[in-house]
C-alpha cells in the first residue's frame, strides 16, 4: 500500500501532473478526431519522452491512452463517426440521442460510464497485480514462451479479418525484426549486407510507419469529408444520484466486463464495448429499444471500453505481455526507457509500476474533470481544416523518427513501413498481431531457446510444467476455435441451402 | 461482395510475401550449425519462413475461385470523392523532402517550409486564396518545430 500511496504523491509534484493533465488533454483531443488514433498520439510523442525520467514518461503516455479512448466517443455521439474503433458501440444509442436533441445528456451518460469503469478497473488493477507479479516470478522460460505464443496467437485468432491472415502479420512481425544480431548468441544475421540493419530495425520507425504515416495517407485520400455541424452546451450533462443508482447494475457488470476482456491478450477496447453492449442489452427487459438511443447502450458500450484499458494494463506491468497495440508501444517505451518490462518491474522499479497504477487512477479523474467542463469547447476541434492537421502530423513524423537516433535511415525504413501498414489495411491484414509479432518476437526466442538449453532440447516442459501447459492449450484451442465456428458456419449455410 | 479484397491484389501480395519468405530462408542458410545450444540463429528465421509461406498459400489458394465472381464494390455517387491521386502525390513529395534533408541539398528551415506549403496548397485544392494562411502555418509550424528541437531537446537537425 505504500508504495501506491508515494507515487500518488509523486503525481501532485508540478510536472508529474503538469504532463498527466497535457497527456489527457492531447488524448481526448486526438481521440475525439475521426481518423486521428490514440495509437498514433502515443506513437508520435515517443520521442519525446526521452528528455524525461521514466515516470513522467510513463505517466505521459497513460494519460494520452485514457484520454484517447475517453475522448472518441465525442464524435460518435455527435457525428456517428467514432474517433477511435474503441466508440463503435457509442454511436448505436449516443447518435440517436444526440439526434433527439439529447446530445448533453448523451455525453453526460458518456463520460460518467468512462470514469465508472475506469475507477472500477483500476482497483482490479491496484488489487491483483502485486500478487500476479509474485506469481510470474515463479515462471521460467517455458512459461514465457508459451505466454508469448498465447499472446500472439489470441490476438491473430480474434482480430478482424480472418485468422490466417492474422497469423501472417504475426509472422511478419516477426520477421522484421530478425535482422541484427541474434539476441542469444550475439550472432549476426539476415542483414543482407547492410550496415545499417546491423542494430536492427527500430521500433519508433516501425511503428510510427505502421500507424502513423499509413494513416495520414489513408486520411488524405478521404480529405474532402466535412462533418456536419452540431451545438453542446452544458446543461444535463451531470447526472444525479438517481441516475447513478438506476444504471448501478449495468455500470458493474459493464465494467467487470472490460477488465476481464482488457486482461485477454490482443482483445482490444472495441470488443470489450460489444460484448457489454450485446450482454446489456440480452439482460434488458426492453431489448428493442437499443439502437434507438437508448441510455443503458451509451453506459455499457463507454463504461467496458475504458475498463479494458485497467484489464490491459494488468498483464503489462505483471507479465510484459500486452493487451492491446497500444500496450505493446507502452512496452517498447519501457523498452526504449532500458526498463525490463515484466514482473521484476516491481522489485528493481516499483516506481514504474506503481506510477502505471497511480497515473491510470489520476488520470481518469483528470479525464471526467476536463470532459465534464471542457466538452463544448473540445468538440470544436472535430470542425479543424485537416489540410494543416495533416500536414503538420507529417512533419512530426519526419522530426520525431529522425531525433530517436539522429538517423536518415529511420526515417525511410519509417515510410516503407507506412507502405507495408497502408497496404496491410487495404488487405485486410490486421496491424495488432504485426506489432506485437515485432515486439514480442525477441523474448519468444530467447525464452525458448534459454528453456531447450536448460533441457538439452527436450520440450518435454511445455507439457509437464502446468502453466506452460494451460498456455499451450489457450494457445491451440485458440487457433482451433475459429477454424471450427467456420466449419459450423459453413454446414448451417449448406443445411440453409438444401431446404 | 461488399468489403472484399480484390482478389488480384491478394493473389500479387501473398505471393510477394512468398518470395520474401524464400529471400529470409536461403539467407538464414549462410548462418552457422548451432554450436552451443539446440537451436542456433537459423532456426526462427527458417520455421518463420516456411510458416508464412504455407500460410500465404492458403490466402491464394482460397482467392483463386473468388478470381471470377469478384466484382469491385464501387458507389457511383459517393458522399466524398476519395483522391487517391493527391495522397501517392503527397507521398512521393514527402520522400523529396527527406531525401533532400538526407543528401544535404537544403537545412531543414528552407525544406520544410517549402514542403509543408506544397503539401498544404495541394489539400487545400490548390485555392490561391487560401496560400498565404498556408504559407503562414508553414513558416510558423517550421520554425517553431526547428527551435522546440534544437534548442529545447538538442536534436541536431540539419
Amino acid at each position: 500500500m505504500e508504495p501506491l500511496l508515494n507515487s500518488i504523491e509523486y503525481l501532485f509534484q508540478f510536472w508529474p501532473m503538469t504532463l498527466l493533465f497535457i497527456g489527457v488533454t492531447l488524448g481526448i483531443v486526438v481521440g475525439s478526431i475521426p481518423g486521428l488514433t490514440t495509437t498514433m498520439l502515443i506513437t508520435l510523442t515517443l520521442p519525446l519522452t526521452f528528455f524525461m525520467n521514466s515516470v513522467n514518461a510513463i505517466t505521459l503516455l497513460i494519460g494520452m491512452y485514457v484520454g484517447g479512448i475517453s475522448g472518441s466517443q465525442i464524435a460518435a455521439t455527435l457525428l456517428r463517426m467514432p474517433g477511435t474503433p474503441a466508440s463503435i458501440m457509442t454511436t448505436f444509442d449516443g447518435y440517436p440521442m444526440t439526434q433527439q436533441g439529447k446530445s448533453e445528456r448523451a455525453l453526460g451518460l458518456g463520460i460518467t460510464a468512462s470514469f465508472v469503469g475506469g475507477i472500477v478497473s483500476w482497483i482490479f488493477l491496484a488489487v491483483l497485480s502485486p500478487p500476479l507479479a509474485k506469481l510470474a516470478l515463479t515462471f521460467g522460460p517455458w512459461e514465457y514462451f508459451t505466454m508469448v505464443l498465447m499472446a500472439l496467437v489470441m490476438l491473430a485468432s480474434l482480430s478482424q479479418g480472418s485468422l490466417v491472415k492474422g497469423l501472417i502479420a504475426a509472422c511478419l512481425g516477426m520477421m522484421v525484426h530478425l535482422p541484427g544480431v541474434d539476441p542469444s548468441i550475439g550472432q549476426m544475421r539476415l542483414t543482407f549486407g547492410f550496415e545499417s540493419l546491423e542494430g536492427g530495425l527500430s521500433l519508433m520507425p516501425v511503428l510510427s510507419g505502421a500507424f502513423a504515416v499509413s494513416q495520414i495517407f489513408k486520411d488524405i485520400i478521404n480529405i474532402d469529408a466535412s462533418p456536419p455541424s452540431v451545438s453542446v452546451g452544458r446543461k444535463g450533462m451531470m447526472l444525479s444520484f438517481g441516475d447513478m443508482r438506476k444504471y448501478a447494475v449495468n455500470f458493474m457488470r459493464s465494467s467487470i466486463i472490460g477488465t476481464w476482456v482488457g486482461l485477454l491478450p490482443g482483445i482490444g477496447a472495441n470488443i470489450a464495448a460489444m460484448l457489454s453492449y450485446s450482454t446489456a442489452k440480452s439482460s434488458s427487459k426492453e431489448p428493442e429499444k437499443f439502437g434507438t438511443g437508448h441510455e443503458p447502450g451509451v453506459i455499457a458500450a463507454e463504461t467496458a471500453n475504458n475498463a479494458s484499458i485497467g484489464g490491459a494494463l494488468i498483464p503489462l506491468i505483471t507479465m510484459g505481455i500486452p493487451g492491446s497495440i497500444v500496450d505493446a508501444i507502452l512496452i517498447g517505451a519501457l523498452i526504449i526507457h532500458n526498463l525490463e518490462p515484466g514482473p521484476l518491474l516491481f522489485t528493481t522499479n516499483p516506481e514504474i509500476a506503481y506510477g502505471v497504477i497511480s497515473a491510470y487512477l489520476i488520470g481518469n479523474i483528470i479525464m471526467f474533470g476536463i470532459m465534464m467542463f471542457a466538452v463544448v469547447h473540445i468538440s470544436k476541434v472535430l470542425y479543424v481544416p485537416r489540410a494543416y492537421l495533416l500536414a503538420a502530423i507529417i512533419m512530426f513524423c519526419v522530426i520525431g523518427v529522425f531525433a530517436v537516433g539522429n538517423s536518415f535511415f529511420d526515417v525511410w525504413v519509417m515510410m516503407i513501413f507506412g507502405v507495408v501498414g497502408f497496404i496491410m489495411e487495404r488487405t485486410k491484414m490486421p496491424l495488432g498481431p504485426f506489432v506485437i509479432g515485432f515486439v514480442l518476437s525477441p523474448i519468444a526466442e530467447a525464452q525458448l531457446r534459454s528453456g531447450l538449453m536448460s533441457t538439452d532440447g527436450s520440450i518435454e516442459p511445455l507439457f509437464t510444467r502446468p502453466f506452460a501447459a494451460s498456455f499451450l492449450a489457450v494457445s491451440v484451442l485458440s487457433l482451433l476455435w475459429p477454424l471450427y465456428a467456420e466449419w459450423r458456419k459453413s454446414k448451417a449455410a449448406k443445411v440453409a441451402a438444401a431446404k | 461482395m461488399k468489403n472484399q479484397v480484390n482478389p488480384k491484389a491478394e493473389i500479387a501480395l501473398f505471393i510477394g510475401l512468398i518470395l520474401f519468405s524464400i529471400i529470409v530462408y536461403y539467407f538464414s542458410l549462410e548462418l552457422p550449425e548451432p554450436e552451443y545450444e539446440p537451436l542456433g540463429s537459423a532456426a526462427l528465421p527458417q520455421g518463420l519462413a516456411v510458416l508464412m509461406s504455407l500460410l500465404s498459400l492458403i490466402v491464394i489458394v482460397r482467392a483463386i475461385p473468388r478470381l471470377k465472381t469478384y466484382q469491385a464494390n464501387v458507389d457511383p455517387n459517393p458522399a466524398v470523392i476519395p483522391r487517391p491521386m493527391l495522397s501517392l502525390l503527397i507521398f512521393v513529395l514527402t520522400l523529396i523532402f527527406i531525401g533532400v534533408l538526407d543528401f544535404g541539398f537544403l537545412g531543414f528551415l528552407p525544406a520544410g517550409i517549402i514542403y509543408l506549403s506544397v503539401v498544404g496548397y495541394l489539400m487545400t485544392h490548390r485555392d490561391l486564396k487560401r496560400l498565404p494562411w498556408v504559407i503562414g502555418f508553414s513558416i510558423i509550424l517550421t520554425v517553431s518545430s526547428f527551435y522546440i528541437f534544437t534548442k529545447l531537446f538538442y536534436i541536431d537537425l540539419p
